[in-house]
C-alpha cells in the first residue's frame, strides 16, 4: 500500500491568550498514515483538533514540534512542493463573494500556474461538473449554502491535486445537499484522487470512508476501516438504562461475570453490553436484573456503530458530545 | 515569472472588486472633495487679514492634506479583515501563490484609489488658485503614494495579527491624531513651542510633509526633499517586511 501522507507525532499547542496565559494543547502528538486512493476520515467533536491539523498538514499553520511528509515531501522543509500538489477546503471555504463562480476558478488555476487558455477550459468543466452552470455567472455573494459549497469544493481541486483535504464538507447542509456531496467526494477518489475529511458525523465517516481515525482532545484514540472498528466492539450492542446511579451500579456488578457479553461500558444511567446475538440474549439479560430486584427503565438493541467505538475508547458518546 | 502574474492576476482582482463597489469609491472620492471645499474657505478668512495670497495658503496646506489622505490608507484593513474571515486569505496561501505578490497586489490597488484621490484634490485646488511646478507636483505623488504604500501595508499587517475590526479600530485610531499632529499638516511645526518640534522629528511624517512643501515650492534641492523620500522609502521596506511576515503567520 502506497503511503501519501505521514505523520510522526504531529503537535500543536497554542499560547495561551489573555490573562491566565492558559495553554491549548490542540493536537497531541498525532501519528498518522494515509494511503493513495482512499477515503480517510478524521472524526471527531468540535474542538477536537480536527481543523488545527489540517491547517499544518497544508501548511497554514506551524506545528509546535513532530514532523510530517505530504505528497513524499517535507512539509517543513518543503512546503511549497507541498503545496503544489495538495488541494484543501477549509471550513470557511474561501470562495471569493465579490466575483462569479467562473472568476473565482480562473484566478484559482491561474495562481496554480496554470496558463490562460486551459484556466477557461478548466473553468467551464468545473461549472458543468458541479453543476454550476444555473449561477455561474453571478456573484458568489447571491449563492445558497449548497451552491456556495460546490463552488469551494470546486476550486479545491482546479489543479488535480493528488491528495486534497476537506474540512468539514457537509456542515450545516441539507440532507439532500449532503448526499449530493458525498456523492461527489466518491467521485473524487474515482478520479484517483486521495480524499482527506474530517467529520464529526457518524454516518458520514460510516457511509463515505474507507478509513477513520477518532480523535479526541488532540489524541488519535483508533484508527482502521470502519468495518474493522465496530468488529472490535462486538456484533451487538444491547443498552439498558435505569433511574438511578445505584440500580446502574448494582446492575453492573450481576452482569459483569457473564460469559456471553464480550464487554460491557457504563454511562451515566445506562450499560452497553456488547454481544453476539442480542435478539436472544435480551430476555437473559432482563431474567438476571429481575433475578437481583434491579428496576429496568428501558432496554434496546443495535448494531455497533462507530458511535459505539467512541463511548469505548472515550467514556463518551459523539451524538451526546453535541456540536 | 510566477512572481508577476501572481502580482498581476491578483491585482486585477482587487480592482475588479473596488469597482464593483462604486459606492465606496465615490465615498473615497468625495472625501478630497470635502477637505478642500470645507478647509480652504476657512483658510482664506483666515488669512483675509494678514493678506496671504490664496496661492501660497493652498500651497501651505495641500502637501498635508495629501499625506493625510495618504495616511488614511491606514483603514485598507477593514475589508481585507473580512477576506480573511471567509477564508480567501488561507485559500491563497494553500496554493503556491507567491506571498509577497499577495501582499504586493493589496497594497498596489490601494494605490490606484489613493492616486485618484489625490489627483482630484489637486485639481480642485487648482482652482482655487494653486500653482505648483510639474516636476514637483509629480514627485509629491510619488512620495503620496509611498506613504500610502507603507500605511496599507501597516494595515495589512495588523489585521493580519489581530483578525479584529475592532483591533485595528482602536489601533489606528490611537495612532492617526498625534501623528498627524506631530506631523505639522494641518498647521505648520515652525509656529509650535520647541518641545514639539523635538518630538516632530521623530514622525516620519513630519519629514514627507516638509518634503512634499519643498517640492510645491519648486526647492528641490533642499535637504528635506531628500530626507523625506529617505525615510517614507525606509518606513515602505519596514512596513512590507511586516506585513509579509504577518501573512506567513497567519493561521486561518
Ligand atoms: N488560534 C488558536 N488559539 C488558541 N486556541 C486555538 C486556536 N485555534 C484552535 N484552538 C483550540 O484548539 C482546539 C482544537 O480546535 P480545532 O482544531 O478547531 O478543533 P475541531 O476542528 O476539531 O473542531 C480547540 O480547543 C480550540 O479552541
Ligand atoms: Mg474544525
Amino acid at each position: 500500500m502506497d503511503i501519501i501522507l505521514q505523520t510522526n507525532k504531529l503537535t500543536k499547542t497554542f499560547a495561551g491568550k489573555g490573562r491566565q496565559k492558559k495553554k491549548v494543547e490542540a493536537v497531541k502528538g498525532v501519528d498518522l498514515q494515509v494511503h493513495k486512493g482512499e477515503i480517510f476520515g478524521f472524526l471527531g467533536p468540535n474542538g477536537a483538533g480536527k481543523t488545527t491539523t489540517l491547517n499544518m498538514l497544508t501548511t497554514l499553520l506551524a506545528p509546535t514540534s513532530g514532523e510530517a511528509t505530504v505528497v513524499g515531501h517535507d512539509l517543513l522543509k518543503n512546503p511549497q512542493k507541498v503545496r503544489e500538489h495538495i488541494g484543501y477546503v477549509s471550513q470557511a471555504g474561501g470562495a471569493d463573494t465579490s466575483a462569479t463562480a467562473k472568476e473565482n476558478l480562473v484566478l484559482q488555476s491561474r495562481l496554480y500556474g496554470i496558463p490562460s487558455a486551459e484556466a477557461f477550459k478548466k473553468a467551464e468543466m468545473l461549472i458543468d461538473r458541479f453543476q454550476m452552470k444555473e449561477f455561474g455567472d453571478r456573484k458568489a455573494r447571491t449563492y445558497s449554502g449548497g451552491q456556495r459549497r460546490r463552488l469551494d469544493l470546486a476550486l479545491g481541486i482546479v489543479h488535480k491535486p493528488v491528495l486534497v483535504f476537506l474540512d468539514e464538507p457537509t456542515t450545516g447542509l441539507d440532507p439532500q445537499s449532503r448526499a449530493y456531496f458525498w456523492e461527489e467526494i466518491k467521485r473524487l477518489k474515482n478520479d484517483g484522487m486521495t480524499v482527506f475529511l474530517t467529520t464529526h458525523y457518524l454516518e458520514e465517516a460510516d457511509n463515505l470512508c474507507d478509513r477513520v481515525a477518532i480523535i479526541d482532545h488532540g489524541e488519535i484514540v483508533a484508527v482502521d476501516t470502519t468495518q474493522q472498528l465496530k468488529k472490535q466492539i462486538g456484533a451487538e450492542s444491547i443498552t439498558v438504562g435505569f433511574s438511578n446511579d445505584a440500580a446502574t451500579e448494582k446492575a453492573k456488578a450481576a452482569l459483569s461475570g457473564q460469559k456471553f457479553i464480550e464487554k460491557l461500558f457504563p454511562q451515566e444511567n445506562k450499560l452497553h453490553l456488547y454481544v453476539q446475538d442480542g435478539g436472544s440474549l435480551m430476555p437473559e439479560v432482563l431474567r438476571i436484573l429481575d433475578k437481583e430486584n434491579i428496576q429496568v427503565q428501558t432496554i434496546g438493541l443495535s448494531k455497533p456503530s462507530l458511535d459505539d467505538v467512541f463511548l469505548q475508547k472515550t467514556g463518551r458518546s459523539l451524538r451526546e458530545a453535541g456540536v | 515569472m510566477k512572481f508577476l502574474k501572481d502580482l498581476w492576476y491578483l491585482f486585477v482582482r482587487h480592482m475588479m472588486k473596488t469597482l464593483r463597489m462604486p459606492l465606496w469609491l465615490f465615498i473615497g472620492l468625495m472625501q478630497p472633495v470635502l477637505y478642500l471645499l470645507l478647509y480652504m474657505p476657512l483658510l482664506k478668512n483666515m488669512s483675509g487679514g494678514a493678506g496671504i495670497p490664496a496661492d501660497e495658503i493652498a500651497k501651505m496646506f495641500v502637501p498635508g492634506m495629501l499625506v493625510v489622505m495618504a495616511m488614511g490608507q491606514l483603514f485598507a484593513g477593514f475589508s481585507f479583515i473580512d477576506e480573511i474571515r471567509v477564508g480567501i486569505i488561507a485559500r491563497w496561501l494553500v496554493s503556491p501563490a507567491s506571498r509577497l505578490s499577495i501582499i504586493l497586489s493589496l497594497v498596489g490597488s490601494q494605490k490606484i484609489t489613493l492616486f485618484l484621490q489625490a489627483s482630484l484634490l489637486v485639481f480642485i485646488a487648482f482652482l482655487f488658485g494653486l500653482h505648483v511646478p510639474v516636476l514637483g507636483l509629480v514627485l509629491t505623488m510619488v512620495m503620496v503614494l509611498l506613504v500610502g504604500v507603507a500605511m496599507a501595508s501597516l494595515s495589512y499587517a495588523i489585521s493580519l495579527a489581530t483578525k479584529d475590526e475592532s483591533a485595528l479600530a482602536s489601533i489606528t485610531n490611537t495612532f492617526y491624531l498625534p501623528i498627524m499632529l506631530l506631523s505639522g499638516i494641518m498647521l505648520p511645526i515652525s509656529v509650535a513651542p520647541q518641545w514639539i518640534k523635538t518630538a516632530a522629528l521623530f514622525n516620519p511624517f513630519y519629514y514627507a510633509v516638509e518634503g512634499a512643501r519643498c517640492l510645491f515650492d519648486g526647492d528641490y534641492g533642499n535637504t528635506m526633499v531628500l530626507k523625506g523620500f529617505g525615510v517614507v522609502i525606509a518606513l515602505c521596506v519596514l512596513m512590507i517586511w511586516l506585513a509579509l511576515r504577518a501573512l506567513k503567520k497567519m493561521a486561518a
